[in-house]
């Protein structure tokens, strides 16, 4: 390593990675707000969503699946698919993944596989990240990973957390 | 990210800091057996939790670590005279035992009784495997002995290094559950490094450089879960067990050695990187273990005489751009473990993690901070002991598997990712 390559000053590179050098780094804010977008595919996991909808987040929405019965995906177009929005509005999903960074798929006790691929599969199409997030509290370990299987094949990042308050956790660190 | 009160919370270890606090009830690695080699030995001063200490090794060989100064106007016990069951001060000839007793003043008549209302703090120091272990909390809440399969096999088949990290030590742990880096930042050893190349597995890692991550929780902390392509519509699965607070296992490869770490705060903007490599079932070969020695693996070389790296930052880690540029090495960097630590301690002596921008790859990274935080918040508020202290939570493996697609990890791995005495690990 040639010596003029050495930092001269304090702050000029990883030689400086000191307590005094800390106050170099600049502070600025270094990224946009994100378009981030949580669908709760079954009851138990939209009174999860529901229960944090009201704090300040950066522009995240919150969505429920409100079929009761089997979607089928092949039959099912991205408009097809019943949305509702906190206050109960209908939501479309063209609209909802339009400009989005990641999608949430909120599960608990069901894993509503249809609907799941239906969004995964738009998703896909638009390349937007997809995660999985399975709700164990309250669910025998058999129906978490039935849940689990069912969201794997859709999804590229799958988590399994035993509480609620994991969902509000993973939001802000996303800064969704 | 991360808000600044929480990010505080989670990186300071003072004591009386709730993440100190919680270090304190478990039993760490305070020092290398080595270090203190024999009775009668030098002393070894020792910072852990941002606490100065002296560990040291009496004539009847029980160790002890205890406060580093003296009771009697502060100097340093480092320069004490080891001798006839305890250390004594140089000063003024007080003499301390390995409880941190007080047994001598000789300036007081013995009869008085003086030197027995004088204590400094001490806490046990205890030989299991290359370790000497520590816990740093109360005596009423002590946890059993920690039974790590990596400190409990025969010595033959285990090997342990420590080397000093220049920053906070949950930045530095976070590398350990952080799977998305292995495939750039290490990708340059898996074919070169004598302790990964050849396993049958790393076909997989070279062909599909874009793992899929599943994070599941475990009793003692996590799972993570890194699959990828395998033959037959089946996935390939890597998984890294975390215990709590800082405990790691790297999945294996082939028969190779497995390896692992423990994170442990010296104080805030300073941690001890244990490094670790044992094989369950069979002695550690002789070029396993001069490869060990020579710093190969997740192990470093050492500036002589110390536990600090060669490559450090007062010499920019002696990164090499042409190696970097024939895509020798990823970064530059010589060997995987100051790969990771010339990054970690490039991000600061405490990470601000306020303007870091996660992405959901990062989520063994935002759930193990996750537990971190409510394990301290319960052991402030209620408490609560905090998991990982106890020995069906330690008695874990890391696994490299080819499973169905179909099948969940946990479930299908139950047995492999358990401690199973007599059976070697899982891997490919
Ligand atoms: S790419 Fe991860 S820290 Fe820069
Ligand atoms: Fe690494």
């Amino acid at each position: 390593m040639a010596d003029q390559y050495r930092p001269t000053m304090l702050s000029s590179c990883a030689l400086a990675a000191t307590a005094a050098e800390a106050r170099f780094r600049v502070q600025y804010p270094n990224s946009k707000a994100r378009v981030s977008r949580v669908f709760a595919l079954d009851q138990h996991a939209a009174e999860a969503m529901y229960a944090i909808t009201e704090a300040p987040w950066n522009g995240a929405h919150f969505l429920t699946v409100t079929t009761r019965g089997d979607v089928v995906p092949d039959e099912t177009g991205i408009d097809d698919l019943p949305l509702s929005t906190p206050d109960g509005s209908p939501a479309l999903l063209s609209e909802e993944l339009q400009g989005a960074n990641v999608v949430i798929l909120l599960s608990s006790q069901h894993s509503n596989a249809g609907a799941a691929e239906v969004i995964a599969r738009e998703a896909y199409h638009r390349n937007i990240m997809t995660v999985g997030l399975t709700l164990g509290q309250g669910a025998s370990d058999e129906r978490v990973n039935a849940v689990v299987n069912t969201l794997r094949p859709f999804t590229s990042v799958l988590v399994v957390a035993s509480d609620n308050d994991y969902v509000p956790a993973m939001l802000s660190a996303l800064r969704a | 990210m991360l808000s600044k009160e929480v990010n505080d919370l989670l990186t300071r270890t003072d004591p009386g800091t709730p993440m100190g606090d919680m270090f304190r009830q478990y039993w760490i690695p305070a020092l290398l057996a080595k270090e203190l080699p024999e009775d009668d030995c030098a002393p070894v001063r020792v910072k852990l939790l941002g606490e100065r200490l002296i560990a040291f090794r009496d004539s009847k060989g029980r160790y002890g670590l205890i406060d580093e100064f003296c009771a009697h106007r502060g100097a340093s016990l480092w320069f004490g005279r080891n001798e006839e069951g305890g250390l004594r001060c140089p000063y003024h000839g007080w003499k301390f035992d390995y409880t941190g007793q007080c047994i001598e003043v000789p300036s007081e008549p013995e009869e008085s009784g003086f030197c027995e209302s004088i204590k400094l703090r001490g806490y046990p120091l205890v030989k299991i495997g290359d370790i000497l272990w520590t816990h740093m909390g109360d005596k009423e809440q002590r946890p059993e002995m920690p039974v790590w399969e990596f400190a409990t096999v025969p010595a033959e088949q285990t090997f342990t290094s420590k080397r000093w990290q220049e920053c906070n030590w949950l930045q530095a742990m976070e590398g350990g559950i952080d799977s998305s880096h292995v495939s750039f930042l290490h990708s340059g050893n898996l074919q070169t490094d004598p302790l990964f190349r050849g396993a049958g597995g790393n076909k997989y890692n070279l062909a599909d450089k874009k793992p899929v991550f599943e994070v599941v929780e475990s009793d003692g902390g996590l799972y993570i879960g890194a699959r990828r392509m395998a033959e037959e519509d089946q996935y390939y699965w890597r998984i890294t067990p975390w215990v709590m607070p800082s405990f790691t296992m790297v999945p294996p490869r082939g028969d190779h050695p497995v390896h692992g770490h423990f994170w442990i705060p010296i104080d805030d903007e300073n941690c001890w990187a244990w490094s670790f490599d044992y094989h369950p079932t069979r002695a550690l070969t002789k070029e396993e273990r001069e490869a060990l020695e020579a710093g190969y693996g997740v192990h470093c070389k050492y500036v002589p005489g110390t536990f600090r790296p060669l490559q450090n930052k007062d010499n920019d880690y002696m990164m090499d751009r042409e190696a970097q540029k024939r895509g020798e090495t990823y970064s530059g960097i010589w060997g995987i473990a100051v790969q990771d630590s010339s990054l970690q301690e490039s991000m600061g002596p405490i990470a601000d993690r306020t303007k870091e921008n996660l992405v959901s790859t990062d989520n063994g990274i935002i759930m193990a901070r996750h537990r971190l935080r409510k394990a301290a918040v319960a052991l402030r508020d209620k408490g609560v002991q905090p998991p990982g202290r106890v020995k069906e939570h330690q008695l874990v493996r890391s696994v490299a598997k080819v499973l169905p697609q179909d099948q969940p990890f946990k479930e299908a791995c139950k047995e492999d990712l358990t401690v199973r005495p007599g059976v070697k690990q899982t891997s490919v």
